[in-house]
This record gives C-alpha cells, sequence and structure tokens, in this order.
C-alpha cells in the first residue's frame, strides 16, 4: 500500500447546511432590527418589565408602556446570554444534551389540540394521558431530544392545565422537558416539581432538566404573562425559549426581510428583558413565524415560507452565538 | 403535527423521527482522507472485480444509513410481505411503543411533592 503522510494544517469542509442570508443580509437586518428597537420599540405589559428595562438603560414611555432600545442596551444583552446551553435528561445520562448554535437536533411541535388516536384512527380532543403517552414515545425514539407539550390536558382545569401538562411530562420522559408555562406563577410551580424530581433547587440550577418558552405577540408587544414567563425563568437559571409567532402579511411585513425585522425586534426585546432580570440568563432565540395564505387567510405551517424563516432565523441566532429553536411542521 | 399544527398523529411523530435520523445523517456531510478515498483499493479493484469483502467495506460496513419504517425493499419483496403503506407501519410501531415502553419510575417521595404542587394549584386556582 502507498505510503501517504498526513497533511499538515488543513481545513477540512464537509456538512450540508443552507446559507439563507449572506453576511451583509444579516448585517442589513440587524440594524433595520436596532433602528425599529430605538424608534418604535414595543409595548411592554408588565410594570416590572417596565422597571428592569427602565433601570437597564431603555427609554421608558409609562403612560404608554412603550420601552425604547439604545443599541449598546441590546448588543450587551445579546453578548451577555450564554452560547452553549446544557440540559439534562432526569436520571438518565443518556438524555442528556447541549443546545449550540449549528448544532442540529429535533424535538416535536408543541401545543396541538387534538390527536389522532393510534388505537382506532379517530381523531378527537386531546387528554393529559394522550399527552402522557406522547411523553412515553418521545422517550423511547432516538432522534427526539426535548419534548414539548405535543397536545394539551383538556381533561384539565383551564387555569391549571399547563402544570397538569408539565406533570405529564416530567413524569413519563426522562428526556428534557420543555414547558409551556402560561404565566409566573405556572413557571414557579412547574419549576418546583422539577425540583422535586431531581432533589432540590440547587440541583435543578446545576442540572436543569427542563427549559421553557415565553411568546411576544406580533406586532412588536409583550404581554404581562410572557414578562413574567422570561424574568421567572431568568432568576431560576432556566432557559428560555423566546419565540415570536409573527405571520407575514397579517401580523408583520408581507416579506420575508421585513418579518425577519418584527421578528427579531420581539426576540431581542425578550432576550435584554431575561438578560436585565439575571445577566448571563440562558435564552434560546425561538421562532415559529411563518407566512399567511393570502387566499386562505390561515397560517401556512409547513410551507416554503415558514422553511425559509426557519432557515433564517437559525442563521441570524447563529451570528448572536445564540443557539435556536424553529418550526417545523 | 397535522393540520398546521392543530392535531399530533402519533403514527407521524414515528416517521417524523426516521427522516430527522437520515436528516442527521445527511448533514454530517462528507469526510474526505485517505482513510476514505481508498484510492489502493480503488487501484487494486479495477475494473473486473468488486468492493463486497474488501476489509475497507467490512471494516466500516455499518455507516451506510438504514431505514426502519421507510421500506427499501423491491415492490415485489414488499408485497409479498403484505404491502404494508408506511402510515400503517408506523401507527404500528407507535403502538407497539405505547405497550412496551417505561421510561425509567420516578422515586415515591418524589412524585408525592409533584402531586402536592398540581393539587395545590388546582386547589388555589382550578375553580
Amino acid at each position: 500500500m502507498t505510503k501517504r503522510n498526513p497533511y499538515a494544517g488543513i481545513v477540512s469542509g464537509g456538512g450540508f447546511g443552507l446559507a439563507p442570508l449572506s453576511e451583509h443580509d444579516f448585517r442589513q437586518i440587524h440594524l433595520a432590527t436596532l433602528e425599529v428597537l430605538e424608534k418604535t420599540g414595543l409595548f411592554i405589559e408588565s410594570t416590572e418589565a417596565l422597571d428592569l428595562y427602565s433601570d437597564g438603560g431603555c427609554i421608558v414611555d409609562r403612560a404608554t408602556r412603550t420601552v425604547r432600545f439604545p443599541p449598546h442596551v441590546v448588543e450587551d444583552a445579546i453578548a451577555s446570554a450564554p452560547e452553549s446551553i446544557a440540559l439534562y435528561g432526569r436520571g438518565n445520562a443518556a438524555h442528556d444534551v447541549v443546545l449550540e448554535p449549528g448544532r442540529v437536533g429535533f424535538t416535536n411541535f408543541s401545543e396541538g389540540l387534538r390527536i389522532v388516536d393510534p388505537r382506532n384512527g379517530e381523531r378527537r380532543d386531546s387528554t393529559k394521558q394522550d399527552l402522557a403517552d406522547i411523553a412515553r414515545m418521545a422517550d423511547y425514539l432516538s432522534e427526539i431530544d426535548t419534548f414539548g407539550v405535543a397536545v394539551g390536558a383538556h381533561d384539565a382545569p383551564v387555569r391549571t392545565a399547563a402544570i397538569h401538562n408539565a406533570e405529564a411530562q416530567l413524569l413519563n420522559t426522562t428526556k428534557p422537558v420543555d414547558a409551556g408555562p402560561i404565566d409566573g406563577k405556572d413557571v414557579r410551580d412547574i419549576a418546583a416539581m422539577a425540583a422535586a424530581l431531581v432533589g432540590g433547587e440547587d440541583e435543578l440550577r446545576a442540572r436543569p432538566i427542563l427549559f421553557m418558552g415565553a411568546c411576544p405577540v406580533s406586532p412588536l408587544k409583550i404581554p404581562a404573562e410572557a414578562c413574567e414567563i422570561i424574568i421567572e425563568c431568568a432568576r431560576a437559571g432556566l432557559a428560555d425559549n423566546i419565540l415570536s409567532m409573527a405571520m407575514s402579511g397579517a401580523s408583520s411585513p408581507v416579506t420575508v426581510a421585513g418579518t425577519l425585522v418584527v421578528h427579531n425586534a420581539e426576540v431581542l426585546a425578550g432576550l435584554v428583558l431575561a438578560q436585565l432580570a439575571e445577566r448571563g440568563a440562558p435564552v434560546i432565540y425561538g421562532s415559529s413565524t411563518t407566512a399567511m395564505d393570502m387566499r386562505l387567510a390561515t397560517a401556512s405551517v409547513g410551507s416554503p415560507e415558514c422553511g425559509i424563516i426557519s432557515a433564517c432565523v437559525a442563521y441570524i441566532a447563529k451570528q448572536y452565538r445564540l443557539p435556536s429553536f424553529v418550526a417545523g411542521a | 403535527m397535522t393540520e398546521s399544527g392543530v392535531t399530533f398523529d402519533p403514527a407521524q411523530f414515528v416517521l417524523d423521527n426516521e427522516y430527522a435520523r437520515l436528516i442527521k445523517f445527511a448533514v454530517r456531510g462528507v469526510a474526505v482522507n485517505d482513510q476514505t478515498l481508498l484510492v489502493d483499493d480503488i487501484i487494486a479493484v479495477g475494473a473486473h472485480k468488486d468492493y463486497l469483502s474488501l476489509d475497507s467495506t467490512l471494516a466500516r460496513m455499518r455507516e451506510p444509513s438504514t431505514s426502519q419504517i421507510l421500506d427499501r425493499r423491491v415492490r415485489e419483496d414488499w408485497e409479498a410481505d403484505g404491502g404494508h403503506e408506511v402510515n400503517v407501519k408506523a401507527r404500528a410501531k407507535a403502538l407497539e411503543i405505547l405497550e412496551s415502553h417505561q421510561p425509567a419510575p420516578v422515586d415515591p417521595d418524589a412524585l408525592a411533592q409533584v402531586r402536592a404542587i398540581v393539587d395545590t394549584a388546582d386547589r388555589e386556582r382550578g375553580g
């Protein structure tokens, strides 16, 4: 066999991926976002959040609950959020997972209302038992890294459904859980449940077995409940997936570029709040943004626009050195 | 998820897991080095032999992608085996998981604490 000596100092390529935006495209989107955040800002419903923004150097108009963001405050927040987030399996190291920009993992689609019963093919409203059953599937399926609220527990009381959902998730999979709190009280209760399972709050903070999600409302609003979730997660040391759900042509501009600016402004405003609540708080850059079907006036999930926007969002988050979480279908 | 995120289908969940596994196979990309170029093998095999029993093939025989739910057999073999469509196979797999898989149980004390948190929340604001 011929002797083939090693190359010194090589750079090896490899790997398939998408390059949906150029670096110049990204800079334009970033600067447009900073301009919107500085000139228009966001409607922030929570008084506690307004206090944090004000103390953190933002310009707060309490009468209109508008927060405007000096660019340096936004840049500081982006820089202080961690690039790497570790999540842990409940008593099962095989289910530990690291979230970092560029690493591609998968999870389930969340917050369904109905289920196709695999036993008889019937389509019906989902129950807490369904969520527990799907959690066991997620525990088994090799490529599912974290488990979100696949379907809601419609048989639980409406005001505590989020806690029942979290119970069904936490008890029926040892994979990290993506919980769906409705407000700050839910965050505290769900975190307490997780802490009970791992032996205490300190253990949960050191080795979190769950993260949560908070959704701004497009265009350019963060409701009080979402503010509470962001603040409580930051204080508990739990990663928060700040996930906007703009619909281009309806709640954001009809163009993908303009939609990305609105989306980015909302997520970054949430990111700033998390960093002001607790500097260094882990934040996931989220997106369920898609296009509106202009003929049907429905959100086209699973459309090319959804894929394009998700690819762009992942690219933007990567530029910010943040883990991202984007919608599929 | 079907209907733009309204309805969850466990059979689709099984299929999505398969797609995810294959996507992850693809995004890893192509390693290019002397151990993968295999120039000596290519020269040795030439035009009239095959690669089936080479050491390099045997050593890496578990590396290529495989399917578990998607069916790669020729049509005749698939038909002889019942000709089950992919959604039927996926649903059967979903049922198999639901009937057989139990994650590690939770410590009874921790379980009681979790239950107490849910019960308290229901009492205080569940009504």
